[in-house]
């Protein structure tokens, strides 16, 4: 996996953090709506993180070298 | 002759010299099974030879539970037990405490040796163990390309989650060079930058299985970046590589399930939070809308015109007050007066005119009701309530008549 990406684990532990800071009554409605912005590109950010294109397996060869089965 | 000894004596001396020699009471002695005997006591009298020689064996019914199989003519096994004198016969014997049928036997040994050494140098310890990623998107896979194993992982893993990229190394995982093959596929799995990699195969015997007991596949699997799922076997097969991966799944299929998220659980985790995050800001929305009613309603009643609203209002219950306290104070009065009227009404002298009585005035219609209003010839009315009499006074009689 590319390191530089932001992994489904990182994305959801954010949400939550958003979400407590959200809930949090002494959030004011300025910084509330700028949660709420990051954590709608969250959302976006695992949703394109989800590669919805069906995978065939890759069948490496001896040596390590790939042939789509 | 200085010393003569009884047979005894040296039987029990020899015993003891037995009984001291520390290997010879804890001895691994394999060969091969002849003349084996169940006696009805439960005790099991064997020979145990090779080519060259021979060895009497007993297995005391106290430790049959260290066979798990018939001992029959002719078994290549191994015994482990001690070894000494039965005194009466002087002869020395192997006492068996556990027997083994040669080859798993020598795989058990070498099993439990590997294991010691490995788990002495802390290649099991928790604290190397990687943790799986939760959500994967390439795993993969070291198995024999053929075989329920990797079938099974397939269906399971596109089933949870087609989206998964699976990247499968075929691997020999039986029989001679399965251990570097093996080995092999962990190396270059682990350079793909892959998520988490299953190494395993379907069930099968011990020696079947045995690639993953040696040791260089369970230090392939130790050096791998790249946590590491084990799948050997059934659910009762432990292997090395068991104990050296991050993750032991009892069959292949137990790991497909464990390398992979459920997509649909995600995404009913994704719309979750799209809730939530909407939820709480419609919720502080209101909150806010709520707040700025409140102040507002707190600023029109600190407004002016608010209160010349409130002061009129004020005004206008004052006046309704007191229309209402006049009325009734009026109302109070008239009807006082209406008592009176009645009461006056009892007293007007007309009333008494009709009893004999008669009103007397003089000439400027004052009441005469005195003689010192009056004078001797002064004309006066004497008025009944037919008519009115006119009369000269004659004489004045003053008399007290109260």
């Amino acid at each position: 996996m590319a390191k530089n990406e932001k992994t489904l684990e990182d994305s959801f532990e954010e949400l939550e953090n958003i979400i407590s800071k959200l809930e949090d009554s002494d959030t004011n409605l300025d910084d509330s709506f700028k949660l709420y912005n990051q954590g709608v590109q969250l959302l976006k950010i695992c949703n394109d993180s989800i590669d919805k294109i069906e995978k065939k397996i890759i069948l490496l060869n001896e040596n390590g070298e790939s042939d789509e089965l | 002759m200085d010393k003569v000894y009884s047979v005894t004596q040296i039987n029990l001396y020899i015993k003891d010299m037995f009984i001291r020699d520390y290997a010879l009471n804890n001895i691994y002695i394999k060969g091969e099974v002849s003349n084996c005997k169940y006696h009805t006591s439960g005790h099991i009298y064997f020979t145990l030879k090779d080519e060259k020689g021979q060895m009497a064996a007993v297995m005391f019914a106290g430790q049959r539970s260290g066979l798990k199989f018939r001992l029959e003519e002719g078994q290549s096994v191994i015994v482990l037990g001690s070894i000494s004198v039965y005194e009466r016969d002087g002869k020395y014997q192997l006492y068996a405490r556990e027997i083994l049928l040669d080859g798993s036997g020598v795989l058990y040994q070498k099993f439990e040796e590997l294991k010691r050494n490995l788990e002495g140098e802390g290649l099991f310890s928790k604290e190397y163990k990687k943790t799986i990623p939760m959500y994967p998107k390439k795993i993969g896979i070291v198995t024999a390309r053929t075989g329920a194993a990797i079938q099974d992982i397939i269906n399971i893993i596109s089933r949870r989650n087609p989206y998964i990229q699976l990247i499968l190394y075929p691997a020999l995982v039986q029989g001679e060079g399965a251990a570097k093959s093996i080995v092999k596929g962990i190396g270059i799995l682990d350079k793909m930058e892959l998520d988490t990699i299953i190494v395993g195969r379907g069930g099968g015997s011990i020696e079947d299985l045995w690639a993953f007991n040696e040791e260089i596949v369970a230090r392939a699997i130790f050096d791998c970046h790249t946590p590491i799922i084990s799948a050997v076997g059934h659910e009762t097969d432990t292997t090395i590589s068991d104990f050296v991966s991050d993750l032991r799944a009892p069959t292949p299929s137990a790991a497909a399930e464990l390398a992979t998220n459920n997509i649909n659980e995600l995404y009913t985790k994704i719309y979750d939070y799209n809730v939530t995050l909407n939820h709480i800001l419609k919720r502080k929305i209101s909150l806010y809308r709520s707040l700025l009613e409140q102040k507002k309603l707190k600023l029109e009643h600190s407004s002016p015109i608010y209160q010349i609203r409130q002061k009129r209002q004020h005004l206008m219950d004052y006046e309704e007050k007191l229309g209402n306290l006049i009325s009734d104070i009026i109302k109070e009065k008239r009807h006082s007066l209406a008592i009176y009227i009645e009461k006056l009404n009892g007293l007007s002298p007309i009333a008494k005119l009709n009893k004999g009585y008669a009103l007397i005035s003089d000439g400027e219609n004052n009441i005469v009701n005195s003689i010192d209003k009056i004078k001797v010839e002064d004309t006066i009315k004497v008025s009944m309530l037919d008519g009115d009499i006119l009369a000269k006074v004659e004489e004045l009689n003053g008399r007290r008549r109260v």
